[in-house]
């Protein structure tokens, strides 16, 4: 199905277009990993929407993103509960074995490193979203093990 | 009834409004920001809050509603100090350059914190920093100023309805930004900068060059550019218009104005206004005095009058001149020359419509307040864009749709896209199909009523295309039956009317049919206009059928009237129009043309035509701001004033008089001259006896003269009530039958192998004085010719790639811009850039029943030019 | 206590219908069509019930405000937006036991006469909405979704609609805003959403956990259910115990049990058997109470008397070890991220408090840090849009209240009163 297509399939959801506008986000948002211009503009005519009312909304919630990103985004919580547990060494970590920062991407465009609040995994922190991935009661040891099953 | 105490104070109140609101009503100014008297309220800026008895916290007043029997405070201590903390947060990330900043002296934040503090700031962290951007050339946007009032948003949202711009980010991070971050590419309607309080946004045009507080000269005036009529203030310094504003309070605009309105008026500074009078010498325009020129044309129009008779003589009036100037050209001609061969440009479209509407309904069908149209529930447009050629009329139309009416347009819908619920694009010329069948449905549901026993009669000899004629519009039952039923359900409906009705073969029969449509519907007719006083223009008997105050010239009841009042000789019969008189001057029965502030060469189609004709006059004159194409074949060319130069009124398309004021003085002593002084002053060598010595003379002759303007002097007129005498009923009844083209035919619908060049009504321009205009310039700065992406990708066309389009009648070379919303077999192109106007390919035939003319052959070959 | 929400959880299937129906699902609504919908309503009045989301609000007045608007459609949202930090009590609902929340929102559908429904499901919970998406399906292969559910004449609709990172969404006008495909804004109110809530039209917005109760109502009825717990506002509540504790988890307990012994004795006490020093007993926006405050119930009644708050029942439980200023920073920090931006005194204060938090945790706090950061707080408290910013001054308010011995040791010594990682 065209992306077009599927975002006005979407739209059947809501009473009015633009209830879709989230969850189209998230359709354009799939295809390159950020949202280009180009992917709102996508939005607004898909929705018929105009462009800077899309590009508020997409811009107000943070998991749009709105720079390239690598090809696998961590997500990881830095929030009280995971600050505690060890979240800060483990953002260290990221830093000292890939060259990641906060905010930041891998050279080679495999990994981007986002520090988010709170994840809702306080009784396994830390915790972070590797993609769509879960994974929970993270340590030194065994994110690398996880993050190297992302190529 | 509501009773609420406000500061000791007891208030009654009708309604329930908010308690800002209800303060306001006593007197008493409670501090805002983040309100705006017109927008929804939006309860961010916590500035306006209030104490109120039994309720533990302060309340926005803004957003609270009054209930009977509140108690409130508005200002004591824990309130004062509340405000303080407000402002504070506001400075933490404020850049405090105040020294620098354009709005210092009239921004809202510096006001408030010199009433509430704090006195010294307690900050000490590090500012946001965001550059200030200056990617668009006329809007600065300056995000560490801004206060996240949203006022700009919530205008260009809810007022406006451009949605241009938007909140992005979120928390302290949160900018208003059009899409593209940079440049605006909006409607630059400039009410952003209304509504700015500090200086978030602000207007390049005069940037770092004045302060507030240099305004020397406020002048209240009506805007120059289209038939709506603006009110608006120009603030002047050293002869120089700082800016153009709109106020609230002013005007029926309500504090809106359109780009042209407020970033047009730098025409009149371009410094390529003429400024002595020309004349044509071995082929070649001199300068010349005053005094040479006006006796030369004296002289000239005295000669061929005696010899021709007046008939030899013509007049191009002018919809951007004063009703006084365009009564004084009238006069001139027809009572000096003895000429009724006066007409103006109005005759393209504005003044058949009208005339031909009138002979239908009734004088004084169209006159009707355009702030009416937001209260009615359902509008029918056709013809034209309204929010481009009559911007702010257009808003009106827009707020229907927002208050829950429906908008149906006829064609490709424009600025109005956002604003209805499904598009109505028949393929070109087939529209009469189309409405023919829209009325044809409408029978079904509407019964006649009687009350127009000849529109009626016509109705039922009207041909009802079948279901396969339709089909060839593109147009299906359907959408038929969905729109009548639309136009049925609504109560209050309006049908506005625009140019391309008229400019249709069979344009009479279009215009019945629209005027079928608000007969049916009980609708109001709108008919936009393109030029200021267009409606002056016929009110002033610049007609060659009409005298001023409509009367016609061949009644000689009418003639003797105006012929009494004036003591005055008009001719009997009725004068050339505008085509009539292109085609006489070609036949060498035309001797002499005075043109006043138009440009025939460029606004008539088939310019090699007009050229070629005016050329074969022995005496052409115009009268004009700058050197147009047409004064530059003149055999003199006399300098006017402008618009901002002016003293006089404008009529605009409601019929409402409106005072044009001067704010500037002209630069020098040889500077252009008022129109009606000019004309006035060849009138008294020619022999008129009367002398006139303000604009003030001018206008009380009108009100002698006109039945439609008698008792309305100017301290009526600027008192802004002074719509023409109507009072919901024609004037004059209706005249018995009229005439329609092709009732009982339908035209055949043929696709063309080449597109058609269509006339775009851009809303940057609006013609010779708009490209002037460095601001609008800025905005669309050059000829483009419009094409959807489909077409371009036929011709192997990018966006801004050079085509080349042409026919029988010319070449042009321009740049090509993409637009998916206009349809595959035309091709869009303004007539307002020197050289590039669309009229120039364009032919054009004569509609026998209006009189104007339709556009008959406008296909070109479209080519991609190879580098 | 007996299990009510938490039901059947460990057993591997329990996210499916069919596991679902083998322990007596979808039970309760069959009772509840035979019964009037104004009845259903009456039940959950008489229950007690009050929102699980923070706020505390009855459900049952909520329920009857929206029913009594005579505009149709009534939408019902599932508030899923589960944000405040420390809080992860509906993600075992959402992921182990979608058909009692689906249950309890086609119940509460029914006595509301709604026939839309959404869950606005946080973005960072990708796993519940596949599995969410998979127990919608399922209950429409059933017939408990769609039109005219098992023959009762009523239909429903639900779908997910996922967030996409926004704390303020919590909030039933900003997440209204949000399912409209808008900034996730707050609304002026009035008016309510019972009144003018999703496009308009009425509008009942409830938590995951309230919804969950729903079906347990309708099945035990109002007297046995307001047994449950603290009679003033009764029935099970789940607590998300965390960071310093033996066994952190979700809790299933009566409303009204005390600190300790969620802590001492379902927790597993603090880990590695250190000091308690601060605990946090809401989630992150309630203020913070000292030791002392561990023989408070935990319920919307007794905690206010104690200066804090039960918010979504988050216990975070912080040790010896931990520095408070630190905390605190991160809490700001948080705040900052989320405040919408609509509100001056948010917008601005959160950042400025995080600013001079920042400073003071990394070693450059000033004397006088202490009082501004206090008349920053109380220049909030109160003018605020919406309660984050109160939230906001609240914690910065309540750490300087319980611990200002830390804040001035960490000013004045230029770093930490506590070596971490002890």
């Amino acid at each position: 199905m065209d992306i077009v297509d599927e975002i006005r399939a979407l739209s059947g959801k809501y009473p009015d277009r633009r209830g879709a506008l989230l969850p189209a986000l998230y359709v354009v948002q799939k295809e390159a990993g950020w949202l280009s211009q180009e992917a709102l503009d996508t939005v607004s005519r898909a929705l018929n929407l105009p462009q800077a009312t899309v590009k508020g909304v997409a811009t107000f919630y943070s998991m749009y993103k709105h720079r390239p990103m690598g090809r696998h985004l961590i997500q990881l919580c830095t929030n009280v509960a995971c600050m505690i547990m060890g979240a800060e060494r483990l953002v260290d970590l990221l830093k000292e074995k890939y060259g990641l920062e906060p905010g930041g991407t891998t050279g080679d465009g495999r990994f981007s490193l986002v520090v988010m609040e709170c994840i809702g995994a306080c009784d396994r922190a830390p915790a972070m979203l590797v993609d769509t991935d879960f994974h929970a009661g993270l340590t030194a040891d065994n994110i690398f093990r996880i993050l190297e099953e992302y190529e | 009834m509501i009773k609420v105490t406000i500061d000791g104070r007891e208030i009654e109140l009708e309604h329930p409004v908010t308690v800002l609101e209800a303060a306001k009503q006593a007197g008493i100014a409670i501090p805002t920001l983040c309100y705006f008297e017109g927008l929804t309220p939006f309860g961010g800026c916590r500035l306006c809050l209030v104490e109120v008895e039994k309720l533990p916290k302060l309340q926005t007043s803004c957003t609270l509603m009054t209930a009977d029997g509140m108690v409130v405070r508005t200002e004591t201590d824990q309130i004062r100090a509340a405000r303080r903390s407000m402002l504070e947060f506001l400075l933490i990330n404020h850049p405090l350059d105040c020294p620098y900043c354009d709005k210092a002296g009239e921004c809202e934040l510096q006001d408030l914190v010199a009433r509430y503090g704090p006195e010294a700031g307690r900050f000490a962290e590090g500012k946001r920093r965001h550059p200030e951007s200056f990617d668009d050339p006329i809007i600065v946007r300056n995000m560490e100023r801004c206060v996240l009032c949203t006022r700009c948003v919530r205008m260009c949202n809810d007022l406006q309805g451009s949605y241009s711009i938007s909140v992005t980010g979120r928390g302290s991070h949160s900018f208003v930004e059009p899409f593209s971050g940079g440049r605006y590419d909006c409607e630059y309607c400039g009410n952003c900068l209304t509504v700015c309080p500090v200086g978030a946004i602000m207007s390049r045009l005069h940037r770092h060059s004045y302060r507030p507080w240099f305004v020397e000269k406020e002048t209240e005036t009506v805007c120059g550019f289209c038939g709506v009529g603006c009110s608006m203030v120009l603030q002047m310094r050293e002869n120089s218009i700082i800016r153009a504003i709109p106020r609230r309070g002013i005007g029926f605009n309500e504090g809106l104005l359109c780009v042209r309105g407020r970033f047009g008026y730098e025409y009149v500074e371009g410094g390529e206004e003429l400024t002595t009078p020309l004349m044509k010498v071995d082929g070649e325009l001199r300068q010349v005095s005053w005094e040479d020129a006006v006796s030369f044309v004296v002289k000239r129009l005295r000669e061929i009058r005696d010899e021709f008779g007046g008939g030899a003589v013509g007049a191009i009036a002018s919809g951007r001149c004063t009703n006084e100037d365009n009564y004084m050209l009238q006069k001139l001609v027809r009572f000096i020359l003895g000429s009724n061969n006066i007409d103006s440009a109005a005759r393209n479209y504005y003044a058949p419509a009208e005339l031909y509407l009138e002979r239908i309904f009734g004088q004084g069908i169209t006159a009707n307040l355009i702030s009416g149209i937001a209260n009615s529930d359902g509008v029918f447009v056709a013809g034209g864009d309204p929010t481009a050629i009559n911007p702010i009329l257009g808003l009106q139309v827009r707020s229907v749709w927002r208050s829950g009416g429906r908008v149906i347009v006829l064609g490709v819908p424009g600025g109005l896209k956002r604003f209805i619920p499904y598009e109505l694009t028949p393929v070109p010329y087939s529209e009469e199909i189309v409405l023919s069948a829209i009325v044809g449905r409408l029978l079904e549901d509407k019964p006649l009523r009687g009350e127009n026993a000849a529109l009626e009669a016509k109705l039922r000899s009207l041909r009802i295309p079948s279901d396969d004629e339709l089909g060839a519009t593109g147009v299906s039952s359907e959408d038929i039956v969905r729109v009548a039923g639309d136009l049925s359900s609504m109560t209050t409906p309006v049908v506005v009317i625009g140019p391309d009705v008229v400019q249709r073969k069979r344009a009479s029969k279009s215009l019945f049919l629209l005027g079928a449509i608000a007969y049916l519907t009980n609708a109001r007719i709108f008919l936009l206009a393109e030029r200021p006083n267009y409606q002056g223009l016929l009110d002033m008997g610049c007609l060659p059928e009409l005298l001023p105050g409509g009367r016609p010239v061949e009644l000689e009841m009418f003639r003797h009237k105006t012929e009494e009042a004036l003591g005055m000789k008009a001719p009997e019969e009725k004068g050339l129009n505008l085509f009539e008189m292109i085609e006489a001057a070609a036949a060498g029965r035309l001797k002499a043309l005075y043109v006043m502030g138009e440009n025939p060469l460029f606004n008539i189609p088939d310019s090699a035509k007009v050229e070629k004709a005016l050329e074969n006059l022995d005496l052409l004159v115009v009268q004009d701001v700058h050197l147009t194409e047409t004064a530059r074949i003149a055999d003199v060319v006399l300098p006017a004033t402008a618009w901002p130069e002016k003293e006089g009124t404008f009529t605009n398309l409601e019929r409402r008089l409106q005072r044009v004021r001067k704010a500037r003085r002209g630069k020098m002593a040889s500077y252009g001259r008022d129109d009606w002084k000019i004309l006035a002053d060849i009138a008294e060598r020619l022999g008129m006896t009367k002398t006139y010595h303000r604009v003030e003379d001018v206008w009380e002759e009108i009100m002698h003269v006109s039945a439609l303007h008698t008792g309305l002097g100017y301290e009526e007129i600027a008192g802004g009530s002074a719509l023409w005498p109507y009072y919901g009923e024609p004037l004059r009844g209706m005249e018995g039958d009229f005439p329609v083209e092709g009732l009982d035919e339908l035209p055949e619908v043929t696709v063309p192998e080449k597109p058609y060049l269509m006339i775009d009504r851009p809303l940057y321009h609006s013609g010779t004085f708009s490209r002037r205009s460095k601001a609008l310039l800025g905005i669309h700065p050059g000829p483009s010719l419009v094409i959807s992406p489909l077409l371009a990708e036929r011709h192997g066309l990018s966006d801004g790639d050079k085509a080349r389009i042409s026919n029988g009648r010319g070449v042009l070379e321009l740049k090509v811009k993409l637009d998916g919303d206009i349809p595959d077999n035309q091709v869009f192109l303004a007539n307002t850039f020197e050289g590039f106007g669309a009229m120039g390919l364009i032919g054009f035939g004569t509609d026998s029943v209006l009189g104007s003319i339709y556009i008959d052959d406008n296909t070109v070959r479209v080519e991609k030019v190879l580098r | 206590m007996e299990r009510f929400l938490l039901k059947n959880i460990e057993s591997p299937g329990s996210a499916d219908i069919d596991e679902y129906l083998r322990v007596g699902g979808y039970a309760s609504l069959k009772k509840a069509f035979g019964m009037e919908p104004a009845d259903i309503i009456a039940e959950v009045k008489a229950a007690g019930l009050r929102g699980r989301g923070g706020a505390g609000f009855p459900t049952g007045m909520k329920w009857d405000f929206a029913s009594r608007d005579p505009k149709f459609p009534k939408y019902l949202i599932c508030n899923a937006d589960e944000g405040e930090p420390g809080t992860f009590k509906d993600r075992p609902i959402l992921e182990k036991n979608p058909h009692l929340l689906i249950e309890g929102m086609v119940i509460s559908a029914y006595a509301l006469k709604s026939e839309r429904g959404y869950i606005y499901l946080r973005g960072e919970y990708p796993y519940a909405k596949a599995v969410l998406e998979k127990a919608i399906a399922e209950a429409y292969g059933k017939g408990f979704l769609g039109p005219d559910i098992t023959g009762s004449g009523f239909g429903f609709d639900l779908s997910v609609h996922q967030g996409a990172g926004a704390y303020i969404c919590g909030e039933e006008t900003a997440l209204i805003d949000s399912i409209e495909g808008r900034r996730g804004q707050p609304r002026i109110k009035p008016p309510f959403p019972v009144n003018v809530g999703a496009w308009g039209m009425p509008t009942v917005v409830n938590n995951v956990e309230t919804l969950a109760n729903i079906p347990l109502i309708v099945s035990m009825g109002a007297e046995k259910y307001s047994a449950i717990g603290n009679p003033e506002c009764p029935g099970p509540k789940l607590f998300s115990v965390s960071c310093c504790v033996e066994r952190p988890g979700v809790y299933e307990l009566p409303m009204g049990i005390t600190l300790r012994e969620i802590i001492y004795e379902h927790a597993g006490g603090i880990r590695g058997g250190r000091e308690l020093k601060a605990v946090i007993p809401g989630g992150i926006s309630t203020p913070v109470l000292t030791p002392e405050g561990l023989d408070c119930p935990m319920d919307f009644v007794n905690l206010p008397k104690r200066g804090s708050m039960l918010g979504s029942g988050a216990v975070m439980v912080f040790d010896d070890t931990v520095c408070l200023v630190k905390v605190c920073w991160r809490a700001m920090r948080f705040f900052e991220h989320e405040s919408c931006g609509k509100c001056t005194p948010c917008r601005e204060g959160t950042g400025w408090m995080r600013n001079i938090l920042e400073r003071i945790e990394n070693g450059f706090g000033r004397d006088g840090d202490i009082e501004l950061l206090q008349d920053i707080a109380l220049s909030i408290t109160g003018k605020t849009f919406c309660p984050l910013g109160d939230g906001a001054a609240g914690v910065v308010l309540g750490f300087i209240r319980n611990f200002s011995e830390e804040f001035r040791y960490h000013i004045a010594n230029k770093e930490c009163m506590v070596n971490e990682g002890a």
